[in-house]
This record gives C-alpha cells, structure tokens and sequence, in this order.
C-alpha cells in the first residue's frame, strides 16, 4: 500500500530567507555574505511499509520529521533520496481549512475546498448535505467563513474532508476539534472510517489515543527511524525515554 | 503520444478546481460592488474615453485613416488582458504557498487559472469593442472600422495571446519563487513594455530606422494583426500572422520547461 525505501529529506537552513538581488550582488564579491549552506536532514534513511487497512501511529517529539513524512507520503514534497510507492488516493488532513477563502460562504467554500481534495462536482453535490449535516452549520451556509469562530471552521473542514471513503488518510493532530460533542463525533467518524479498512497515517502526541486507534507505531527521532512495531511496547519505551530527558 | 495523454487525463482530472478558482477569483472580484460583472464592460469603454480626451484633444494624436477610438480600444484591452494576466499569473504561486505546502496540487493550475479569469474579462470586454465598432459605422468620430469575413482570423489572433500569457506567466511565477524582487521590477518592465507598444501612438512616428525594433515586441505583433483586420479591413500579412505563433510558442516553450524542471523545488523556498 505505502513503501518507503530509504527516504531521506534534506533542508537547505542556508538559502532561507532574505535572498534577493541585493544579496545575491554582493555574495559575488563577498564569498562570507554567500548564504551559508547549512544542511538539515528533516528525515535520515527512514524505509518502512505499511500494509492495506493498517493504521500507523507516528510519534516522536517536536522536530522529529513526522510532518515532513506526512508531506513526503502524501505528494507534497519529494524525497531528496529513497523512493516512496503509493498505492491509492491520498485524503491528507494535514491541516484543516487549508484551502479555504475566507471571503467566500460556507457554501461556496464546500464546493472550493473539495475540489481542492479533488472531489469531483457529481461528488460534491451528492453528499452536500451529508457534509452540512455534519458540521451542524446548516444556518451559517451563507455567511462568509470570516466571520466563523475558529471552531466553526474546524468543524466545516472536518466534516468536508472526511466525507470521502478514502484508500489512505493522513491525519496530523485533528481529533480535538470543536466542541466536545463534536469532538465525540469526529472520534466516531475516524473510527469508522479505520474500521472500513482506511489506512491510516496518524500523527499525535497523545499517547492515549494511539494506544486506542494504531496497530503498528512509528518512532521517529532526528529524522532517523528508532523503532517499528507493537503500539504499548514502543509507547511505553518513549514515554519513558522522554521524561528521562 | 504518452505525454501528450498524460498531459490530457491530468488536465481532465483537475478540471474542477480549475472551474472553482476561476469561480473564486470571479466571486471575489465583483464582491460588494453594486455594478458587479457590469464593470468588466464598462471598465475598458471609460478607459478608453479617458484617453481618447486626453490623446487626442490635448496632444492631438491622430493615426491617419483610421478610427482614432477603435484604434485606442484594441491596443487597450489587448495590453491590459496582458499585463493583468501576467501579473497575476506571476504572484499567484507565492500566494498559494500555504495550501502547497499542505496539499498535492499540480502548481500549473495557479498561473494557467489566473490566465483564464483574465481570460473571460478579455471576452467580456470584446462586447463594448465590438459595440463600439458599430458605432463608427453611423458616425462616432471620423472614420468608420471595418467589419469583413477576416475576423474569423481573431480568434486564432487571441488565443496566441493567451499562449503567449501564460507562457509569460508559468516562467514568472517560476522565476519569482526564488527571487520575490521579480514582483518589482516586473512591474517596471510593464511600464516600459507599455510606452514600447503602440497603444496610443502609431509606429509612424518613429524614425523609420528604427521601426523595425518593433517587429521583436510580441504585443505589438498581437495588437498589428487585429488592427490591420478591424481597422483596415486586411488581412495581416504572412509573416506578421507567422511572428504572432512563433512568439506565443517560444513563449510557452520556455515558460513550460522552466516550470516543469524547477517545480520541485518550490517547497524549499516558502
């Protein structure tokens, strides 16, 4: 389903920022001005694969380049190194409400935001109303997303980005959206989503809820692959590792 | 062949969220205004009346024999749907960094969709062109435009301006990735770009020495061929028709291979 075969990914810290005609003049002249080229490897020889209907945990702490291996999985971004096989439509719930326009209405924003997922129009149309009845924001359809709260928004995004049936879902931190009855909802949806034989690609920092969802957990720590394998063994093992620090 | 279908299926498959961001732009652009889409028609026709009062009253500009008005409205539209389009088209990948750097989407379908929305403008703006076209002939200024069977030819005239857009639009967006000053100093080129293509004047009134610079502005081929069918009721010579592809084709060539081997490489400088 998924196959990672040594993924490396390298950031240039360097060549961030700031470089514009001026700097790059002077850095002809001036070899110190050059933008230093400061290598950072987000991930470092990472292979692992991932099994159809299988869910992954990804732990490991701030840094760690879990995000980066969502970006990588997902088409975002292309390894430096290693090759990545996906086998399936990629539903990324990276950060939700991403592709919203904020001066559009909720309506209109179903519609763009699907699309963006790439959703076609038939599919829109049919489960409109499934994703409306979801997000409880039958009222607001036509007022502009600016003027929802930031839990409104959550909840719209949520409610657009898991209607599909997805092949593959990549989920980073989401589970605490909205209010707790809605968060109670969303926790449902994902499981049943898991339960209808989704991969997924789950990212958190509650070890709680790993525990309850993942199969199998990755840890990753500096980019490198510690371990693989059996969710509490390696929960339990990097709970302690990190107090020990 | 391959290419060509893969090309194809891909361009199907995000067909939609072409349809939307057009739609968003469109939405957003008439949004809170009273005269809404009206303003797409109005906005050239005013342009043109302001210069019109301007060129040829106090500088006296004439361009002999011809519709001093039609003469002015084509150059117009034709340079702003240009200029409009490029400009967009060139921020449009840098604006949509926060959503590329969470969701695969091709890159391509910034530029291009910013392209097109300009595109439907241009269309609608065509209207009050062609309204005005009619006009000269009951007597609005001197000389009547002509309306004859060579306006068949403008579509193939447009669209080689849109290739020719875009293709000026993939390289900028590119280009303006790595170097952001590229927003500044294109807009200065758009200055000087605009006082090197006849919109207002004609070529006459350069040395004839020098007329033949001309001939290297992609713009002024585009704004040659139209007013050579609508003014002059002519077909625009071989070679004039043949610079118009060849420019619009350069154009995309480029524009497509430097996008195509760089978009890669975008991530890394959000």
């Amino acid at each position: 389903m998924i196959k990672l075969e040594n993924i490396s990914m390298k950031f240039n810290l360097g060549i961030e920022k700031n470089y514009s005609i001026k700097e790059a003049f002077i850095s002809i002249f001036d070899k110190k001005r050059r933008p230093k080229k400061t290598d950072f490897w987000a991930l470092n020889d990472v292979s692992f694969e991932i099994k159809q209907g299988e869910v992954i945990g990804l732990i490991g702490s701030n840094g760690a380049g879990k995000s980066t291996l969502l970006k990588v999985v997902s088409g975002v971004m292309k390894p430096t190194k290693g090759k990545v096989t996906v086998n399936g439509q990629v539903s990324p719930m990276i950060e939700l409400g991403a592709g919203f326009d904020f001066e559009l209405t909720a309506r209109e924003n179903i519609y763009l935001n699907g699309a963006i997922l790439g959703y076609s129009k038939k599919f829109i149309d049919e489960k409109f109303d499934e994703i409306v009845e979801f997000s409880e924001l039958r009222d607001f359809l036509d007022a502009p997303v600016k003027n929802f709260s930031s839990g409104m928004i959550a909840k719209l995004a949520f409610s657009i980005a898991t209607v599909v049936d997805p092949e593959i879902l990549i989920v980073d931190e989401i589970l605490s959206v909205g209010d707790i009855k809605f968060q109670e909802k969303s926790k449902n949806k994902m499981m049943e989503m898991i339960k209808g034989g989704t991969t997924v690609l789950y990212v958190s920092h509650s070890l709680e809820s790993i525990e309850e969802l993942c199969d199998r957990v990755v840890w990753l720590e500096h980019g490198k692959l510690i371990k693989i394998g059996n969710t509490k063994e390696i929960c339990k093992e990097y709970y302690k590792k990190q107090l020990n620090k | 062949m391959t290419a060509i279908k893969n090309i194809m299926a891909n361009f199907k498959k995000y067909k939609f969220l072409m349809g939307q961001l057009i739609l968003r732009d469109f939405k957003i652009k008439y949004k809170r205004s009273v005269l809404g889409v009206v303003w797409s028609l109005l906005y050239p026709i005013l342009m043109m009346s302001v210069m019109a009062l301007v060129f040829s009253n106090m500088f006296r500009f004439q361009v002999e024999g011809t519709s001093y008005l039609v003469y002015l409205l084509t150059g117009i539209i034709m340079f702003q749907y240009f200029s409009e389009a490029s400009n967009l088209a060139m921020t449009s990948v840098v604006y949509n960094f926060p959503l590329i750097n969470k969701i695969y989407i091709p890159k391509y379908i910034f530029p291009l969709a910013k392209c097109l929305f300009v595109g439907i403008n241009f269309v609608l703006s065509l209207i009050p062109w062609f309204l005005i076209i009619i006009l000269t002939q009951f007597g609005l200024g001197n000389y009547p435009a002509s309306i004859n069977l060579y306006y068949l030819i403008l579509p193939l005239i447009f669209l080689c301006l849109l290739l020719f857009t875009v293709g000026m639009g993939f390289f900028l967006s590119c280009v303006s990735v790595f170097l952001r000053d590229v927003f500044y100093i294109y807009g200065i080129v758009l200055t000087i770009w605009q006082y090197f293509t006849p919109i207002f004047y004609s070529i006459e009134i350069i040395p004839a020495k020098l007329q033949f610079l001309f001939e290297f502005n992609p713009l002024y081929q585009y704004l040659t061929a139209t007013r050579s069918i609508v003014l002059y009721g002519q077909c625009p010579s071989a070679l004039n028709l043949i610079l118009c592809v060849v420019y619009a084709l350069i154009a995309m060539l480029v524009g497509c291979i430097v996008f195509k081997k760089n978009q890669d490489k975008f991530i890394y400088y959000i």
